[in-house]
């Protein structure tokens, strides 16, 4: 059908912009399908009050009930503060972690990417603590930094800094040394070639060090909120779990999951604004 | 018209000359597994002069032109600009390099005041000149597009634009044209010749292609196979004729046969090398 009324334009109406668009289309409205076909099963597997449920809701609750559960916590909170609060206090030890992160790992690693001296002294250890299981370091954080925020902060940026601090790095010394030549060559100085050449080519590298790390952020949220706290959306899913009100987990899990994709969102956005120029070498 | 031999490195050229090269040797790497890049070699290029220098790939081409850009040091000999030793880049040496070395997150019209910019002017005035320089090679309408959105062949052109923004001395171009299309290289480089004709400015050239050589240089540098030696020296006039179609001349046919010749045997002894290798 579609493809009869394309053969009736002229040819010129299907230019490459136009079958583009079409495409891009088409593959939007596939991707809205897979997640139709995801709800349709969860909601055929679970009943919701339409027929039996196939699996017990102690295991996988209805979209209904887990939206009940939302609109109570809404309502009511949880263990005496409001879902707001708890969503607050987990944003802000993720966004503290985060922006300590970037502002500090970033320049960090531009230094690291331009100095060779500062890289033989630098570099080694964070390499070799990379490797090491930040989860596993939690106790000692927690003796280190108390049970406030602080330590839960710790365990978040723990991880994500190694990674901005090496991706900055890297993207540094994987600036096109023509690039840099072509610079001197046209009499800028040490200041000029890393403000207009080394930052802006780095921006992409550094731009995807950020984004790797946002998923590990979040994740590293749920470890941090797994003792010592009693708030946060993290800690709100793990002690629902203990009481097996399994909406209450999955209220936690998609709000965790929907932060993850927002600032995924945002960063991407952010990327194509700023580093247009991204992939484009 | 043809071309003839000739001493690069005779009493007259060597005195005042614009670029001088003395003995000049580069080596990569040390003891066993050193890699003479260049043999010891001498070059003079005096102002105004369009020197071409083909040779095998691997010979070391790229390696002098980085010497002379003040990008690498040499292992022994030297590199002079105006009897001044070369240390470091310049602004009076500009540079065209292959592709890939323009700023792609300025646009065009900055890339091109990137260099007088750098050097104190400014900005409003560095782009005034940029925009001419613009003009001038032909990219008027596509100052404020980024160089990614621009073909191969636009691409160069604003690489020499940039490189003459500075007003340099002399231009070092490191095969610029050697990732374009047969009919866009050939459009160039008849652009490249006005160039040089109008602002006489003095050129090295490298290239690996003996018609862009014959047909761009007045004088021509034959090279050997790694390690990169002089093989043979030739002025070429070919590059005086006014005819777009010099190229196709039984002349022009006989010049580039007898560079073939020289460079048949040190391309199959440079392949050896990299057999060996």
């Amino acid at each position: 059908m579609a493809q009869s009324k394309a053969l009736e334009q002229p040819i010129e109406a299907l230019d490459e912009t136009t079958l583009e668009l079409r495409a891009g289309r088409r593959d939007r409205w596939l991707t809205s399908l897979t997640f139709l076909v995801l709800f349709s099963i969860w909601v055929a597997l679970t009943g919701s009050g339409l027929w039996e449920p196939l699996i017990k809701p102690i295991f996988l609750p209805s979209p209904v009930a887990v939206f009940e559960a939302f609109q109570n916590l809404l309502e009511g909170g949880y263990q005496g503060r409001s879902l707001g609060y708890h969503v607050g206090i987990s944003f802000y030890r993720f966004a503290t972690a985060f922006s300590f992160c970037i502002l500090v790992g970033v320049p960090l690693g531009l230094l690291l990417g331009m100095s060779r001296p500062i890289r033989a002294v630098i570099e080694p250890p964070i390499e070799a603590i990379r490797p090491v299981p930040k989860l596993a370091l939690l106790p000692l954080f927690l003796i280190w930094f108390g049970i406030g925020n602080l330590s839960k902060i710790v365990v978040i940026a723990a991880p994500v800094f190694p990674i901005i601090v090496i991706s900055a790095m890297q993207a540094v010394r994987s600036v096109s040394q023509k690039k840099i030549q072509a610079a001197q060559a046209l009499g800028a100085g040490t200041l000029t070639v890393f403000r207009r050449v080394v930052l802006p080519a780095s921006l992409p590298g550094i731009f995807t060090g950020i984004r790797v790390s946002l998923s590990i952020g979040v994740t590293m949220l749920v470890g941090a909120e797994l003792t010592a706290t009693s708030e946060g959306i993290a800690w709100m899913a793990l002690t629902a779990a203990e009481y097996l009100s399994t909406d209450i987990v999955l209220v936690g899990v998609l709000i965790m999951a929907i932060m993850g994709y927002t600032l995924d969102r945002i960063v991407r956005a952010l990327e194509a604004r700023l580093v247009h120029w991204s992939g484009k070498d | 018209m043809s071309i003839e031999p000739f001493d690069l490195n005779g009493r007259d050229r060597r005195n005042g000359a614009k670029l001088a090269v003395e003995h000049l040797s580069k080596s990569f790497g040390s003891g066993t597994s050193a890699v003479q890049a260049l043999a010891p070699l001498d070059l003079s290029v005096r102002t105004g002069d369009f020197l071409c220098v083909v040779g095998p790939s691997g010979c070391g081409k790229t390696t002098l032109l980085n010497i002379v850009g003040g990008f690498e040091r040499p292992t022994s000999g030297r590199a002079l600009i105006d009897d001044r030793p070369i240390t470091k880049p310049g602004r009076e040496r500009g540079v065209v390099f292959q592709q890939g070395a323009l700023f792609n997150w300025m646009s065009v019209v900055e890339n091109v005041a990137f260099g007088p910019r750098s050097c104190g002017v400014p900005a409003e005035k560095a782009r005034q000149h940029a925009r001419e320089l613009l003009e001038m090679v032909g990219l008027a309408g596509f100052a404020h597009r980024y160089p990614y959105e621009l073909s191969g062949g636009m691409q160069q052109r604003v690489g020499i634009a940039r490189a003459l923004a500075n007003d340099p001395e002399i231009l070092l171009m490191d095969e610029p044209f050697a990732a374009l299309d047969q009919q866009t290289r050939e459009l160039l480089q008849e652009e490249i010749r006005g160039i040089w004709r109008r602002t006489g400015k003095t050129i090295l050239w490298i290239t690996h292609s003996i018609e862009e050589a014959l047909f761009l240089a007045t004088h021509i540098v034959v090279m050997t196979a790694r390690p990169g030696r002089v093989k043979a020296a030739f002025r070429s006039r070919f590059s005086e004729s006014p005819d777009p179609l010099i190229a196709a001349t039984p002349e022009f046919t006989a010049a580039k046969r007898q560079i073939v010749e020289l460079l048949r045997s040190e391309s199959q002894r440079a392949q050896s090398l990299e057999a060996t290798v």
